[in-house]
């Protein structure tokens, strides 16, 4: 691979210290060197390893599109807006159970749901939030596991520490749910197996979630905490245009709503640089960013195994599905590019050079150069 | 240990030097011992101890060297001769005391206190020479050369004490009190004591008879004088100054205690006994003077020989000057010529060549390739880097607290303290440690970093101590922490025992010096009392202590006391206890130098149990070693060590 020979220490140096980090959970608990504790990425102690998973594996160190795509998908990368995509349309849960607690058309936990009941995997590595609301990553093995993980957070949440902490003699089939950047280490999992964890293979498909960022624990973390009883917060929302809020949902039905103007100064900093709405390396992207109308999810399926999955779905009748008007699709695929332009405008920023693109330095030219037109 | 209670006079036994010591006490009918554990003198208290029954004495294992001294001087008023002892370090807690004590004088019964310094710091942080405090205070001190003539001149020393009235130190070092060799012993008393009495009370017009109560009054500082020039004229013709060596010689060596060797050896070696005398002194403060004086106007040259601090040196060349022109010819040779170091521990060899180049002669003392086959010879030694011992409690502390500071991020700050933990400063305490100088200075230290908050101080701040620690001078910083709200983590490493220095008792074990039960000073009582806020942890629970730690980190608020308990492993082998665990390595998943391991069990938490298999790369288990705390089971990230519950 192109990046040998380094490990935590250039980890450090070229992403963490330098505000590049997602929060995906790559690099933690596989390794008894790193952790991520109250919102940061720590290190407990000297690795003197010269190559690392850590550094391997992070969605933020040199990024083989080509290569991971390849892993991924078998072709080569060649979108520049929401990637491949072989079916596009939006759906919703029709489980009332599922669709009271999932965050918007909670088409997300019924296909998991499905997948747990029919055995297609035994184990979802996802994320959940604790009695504080904070993320972490999570397992769930069954359905009501799987509820308890349903909703957004929108803050940074580590989540890929669940799968790194399965054994690496672990043989269960795996789905793993999360953002742009952690199903783009997921990829890079793919293409190179990570030594210390479960064989890739066993993972029998990634659900992407549409992320435009997500807000740092760090800092809006302690805020949440002077703005609510976290305890009585039922679900977190951001709900869609014209509308430009940050709700708070309690238990007792109330919302209180403040301005996102007022939440965006706590967006986690490596976000910027993010170049992934719609987490192209996945089998499945569903979301709402840019396109779904209030209580559905536009769902992307850009694989077969994926297809195989919604056909699944559409059989046993547990989703709803309607086609995605023409016009939703295009503006998605706006908002899309407009993030890759607008990460691509922060890293050149930062490196003073058109030339030097951090970690989509291996794009290619014509890519590149979409990326960078205004 | 040897029984020194032996009444046989005239035999030949084999003792240590602080043996020896001890036995020169009981020769001199000492009646009370008392002494904080210090290397190197940890073993004259148990060697009477031991015997305390036996000989009708009682021996103390004290708080700390301050209060054993006032225990002693107690003794010393009431009419009973008493015995201090204390490392280097201990003279400078005693001191506050002593530089009182010598304004009223002792009582009727001697006092003596014995020093052992500690060249080349093999035992200690530092290499302090403790004879300058005779020295500003104004008392008796004498010098010994061997374990034999430390048993003479302890016993004499009790005499000089009286004679003069005055507390008298006799200063070892390392070498004389951890050497065995022989002496011849000599009589013991019989078992029965004077009856302790206080004779004097305050009587204003006649303050020079008062006793114990000093005073800034000339009246007191005149008479130390006079009863240190008394001392000056009882030494002049003390046996345990010696001169060897030709009427006239060609060199004069000024010596004293353990260097003595090391210049008879050096002037044999050189052949050069006809041309050198060696003048050997055994009191050495104040200074005999007119025998010096003698032996000074015999010769040309003066070549001072003694470690550490120019001490002799400086006071012969105080002389000579007083004696000019008598001593103009004189030339000196020693520290302040750089002919010896005034540090570290001195050699036969330092000494030859010192003499070589002094009297102008080659020496060849080995063959010329022998420097080169030491080196090759070296590299076959396998490094022994300084380390705890196999499951030592304060490795899990150290590791815990480790993961603590890291996962707060805010570069906690530890003041270090003195004990096997001291070694926080390097590998075995994952270099933790930022600060160690003086027993409970870790928590006075913290305590005023604790208060730099106002000039933007925003590192948490914690100090450790260990219990017997604790007990001799934290208490006191605790207090002042608590008294001015200062906020740092205080971490008592309570091992159960005063490990360092060989598992002595102290005021928290329930156990006298003498092995009799003791009264428990409860630590966490005495903190709980003070005003701090008190957790106790097992620091094997390695899960429980981190977390404990970083929330005290970032608790607001005065001193916060987390008492890390757990049995040092030697004292639990002492006691038989077994090990809780038998512990293996699954080989199959040891990841040893791979990615999500990198030997994190041999290369960073290093407890010497655990070793790599040469033939496999793997870890594995030093089953000698190993005493299955089963620490490196729970640190391993891949589970490949495996802990099972020992068949007790």
């Amino acid at each position: 691979m192109a990046h040998a020979e380094k490990g935590v220490k250039e980890l450090f140096d070229e992403v963490i210290n330098q505000g590049l980090c997602t929060g995906c959970g790559a690099c933690i608990t596989g390794c008894p060197y790193i952790v991520a504790h109250g919102g940061r990425i720590v290190v407990l102690d000297k690795c003197t390893g010269a190559e690392g998973d850590c550094y391997k594996h992070c969605p933020r160190t040199s990024f083989d599109m080509d290569g991971v795509n390849r892993a991924v998908f078998g072709t080569v990368y060649s979108d520049g807006a929401i990637g491949r995509v072989l079916d596009i349309f939006m759906a919703r849960a029709k489980d009332p159970e599922i669709k009271k607690r999932g965050q918007d058309g909670g088409t997300v936990t019924s296909l998991l749901a499905l997948a747990l009941q029919e055995g297609l995997v035994e184990v979802v590595a996802c994320t959940r939030m604790d009695e504080d609301k904070a993320p972490h990553g999570y397992l769930a093995r069954s359905r009501r596991e799987l509820l308890r993980c349903a909703g957004s957070s929108y803050e940074v949440g580590f989540g890929l520490e669940a799968y790194r902490s399965l054994p690496k003699e672990s043989t269960e089939k795996l789905a793993i749910v999360g953002t742009g950047c952690q199903i783009e280490a997921v990829g890079k999992m793919k293409q190179c197996s990570p030594k210390n964890s479960p064989d890739p293979q066993n993972i029998r498909f990634t659900l992407g979630l549409f992320c435009g960022w997500a807000l740092s624990p760090r800092t809006f973390h302690p805020y949440l905490k002077t703005m609510c009883q976290l305890s009585q917060v039922c679900k977190f929302e951001i709900p869609h245009t014209p509308h430009y809020s940050f709700d708070f949902h309690f238990e007792n039905q109330d919302i209180s709503s403040v301005s996102l103007d007022e939440i965006k100064p706590y967006i986690n900093p490596g976000c910027h640089y993010c170049w992934d709405l719609t987490a192209e390396f996945s089998d499945i992207s569903i979301g709402s960013a840019g396109s779904a109308f209030p209580g559905w999810n536009t769902v992307l399926v850009r694989s077969p195994k994926g297809a195989d999955l919604i056909a699944l779905a559409n059989r046993k009748n547990i989703i709803e599905i309607q086609a995605l008007p023409e016009k939703r699709i295009k503006h998605l695929k706006s908002v899309a590019l407009k993030r890759k332009r607008a990460a691509v405008k922060k890293i050149t920023e930062k490196t003073g050079s058109e030339k030097e693109l951090l970690y989509l330095g291996g794009l290619s030219e014509s890519i590149a150069h979409k990326f960078l037109a205004q | 240990m040897a029984n020194i209670a032996v009444n046989r006079p005239g035999s030949t036994v084999l003792l240590m030097g602080n043996e020896a010591v001890a036995r020169g006490a009981l020769e001199a009918g000492v009646g009370v011992a008392a002494a904080y554990p210090g290397s190197p003198t940890s073993e004259v208290i148990p060697a009477l101890a031991e015997v305390a029954a036996e000989m009708n004495i009682y021996v103390e294992w004290s708080s700390n060297e301050k209060v054993a001294t006032e225990v002693a001087a107690g003794a010393s008023f009431a009419g009973i001769r008493s015995l201090g002892v204390m490392k280097q370090n201990g003279a400078n807690v005693a001191a506050d005391f002593i530089v009182n004590l010598n304004m009223t004088g002792i009582g009727s019964a001697g006092m003596v206190i014995f020093i052992s310094d500690d060249p080349g710091g093999g035992t200690s942080n530092n290499e302090q020479d403790s004879r300058t405090i005779a020295k500003w205070i104004d008392n008796p001190l004498m010098e010994p050369s061997s374990a034999q003539e430390a048993k003479e001149m302890i016993k004499w020393a009790f005499e000089v004490s009286e004679a003069v009235n005055l507390l008298t130190f006799v200063r070892g070092v390392g070498r004389i009190s951890y050497t065995r060799s022989n002496v011849v012993l000599g009589e013991l008393p019989g078992k029965a004591k004077p009856r302790p009495f206080f004779p004097e009370i305050w009587d204003m017009n006649n303050p020079g008879k008062s006793k114990f109560t000093s005073g800034p009054f000339p009246v007191f500082h005149k008479p130390l004088h006079e009863k240190l020039e008394k001392a000056r004229e009882i030494f002049e013709s003390s046996s345990f100054n010696q001169y060897m060596g030709p009427e006239k010689p060609d060199l004069l060596i000024i010596t004293c205690g353990a260097s003595t060797s090391y210049c008879i050896e050096g002037v044999d070696e050189l052949k050069m006994n006809e041309r050198v005398g060696i003048l050997k002194l055994g009191t050495t403060w104040p200074l005999p003077e007119k025998l010096v004086a003698r032996h000074l106007s015999s010769t040309r040259k003066v070549l001072f020989v003694e470690e550490m601090d120019p001490f002799v040196e400086r006071s012969v060349m105080e002389l000579a000057a007083g004696l000019l022109p008598a001593t103009a010819n004189l030339t000196f040779f020693g520290a302040r010529s750089g002919h010896l170091t005034p540090y570290n521990e001195l050699s036969t060899d330092i000494v030859i060549n010192a003499l070589a180049d002094i009297l102008g002669i080659t020496y060849q003392p080995r063959d010329s390739a022998y420097e080169d086959l030491a080196e090759e010879g070296a590299k076959l030694v396998p490094n022994r880097p300084i380390n705890m011992c196999p499951g030592c409690p304060h490795r899990a502390t150290y590791w815990a607290l480790k993961n603590a500071i890291q996962l707060d991020g805010r570069n906690g700050f530890l003041c270090g303290d003195i004990g096997c933990y001291s070694m926080g400063f390097a590998g075995p305490g994952f270099f933790q440690s930022r600060t160690m100088h003086a027993m409970g200075s870790g928590t006075g230290v913290a305590s005023g970093l604790g208060k730099l908050g106002r000039f933007g101080f925003d590192q948490p701040v914690l100090a450790m101590c260990g219990d017997s620690t604790f007990y001799h001078a934290v208490m006191p910083a605790l207090v002042n922490g608590v008294y001015n709200n200062s906020n740092f983590t205080l971490l008592i490493v309570d091992n159960s025992a005063t490990a360092m220095t060989g598992f002595q008792p102290h005021p928290g074990t329930g156990q006298l010096a003498t092995g009799e039960p003791a009264a428990i000073v409860d630590m966490e009582a005495v903190c709980r009392a003070m005003g701090a806020s008190v957790e106790i942890c097992d620091p094997f629970d390695l899960k429980k202590t981190t977390e404990t730690l970083l929330r005290k980190m970032q608790e607001d608020g005065g001193p916060k006391v987390v008492i890390m308990r757990h049995m040092c492993q030697l004292v639990k082998a002492k006691r038989k206890i077994p090990p809780a665990y038998k512990i293996h390595v699954d080989g199959s998943k040891c990841l040893a130098d791979n990615c999500g391991c990198n030997r994190l069990c041999t290369r960073l938490f290093a407890c010497p149990g655990l070793m790599v298999d040469n033939e496999t790369g793997k870890a594995a288990i030093d089953e000698a070693l190993c005493v299955g705390c089963g620490l490196c089971s729970d640190i391993c990230p891949v589970h490949a060590i495996v802990k099972e519950e020992a068949n007790r």
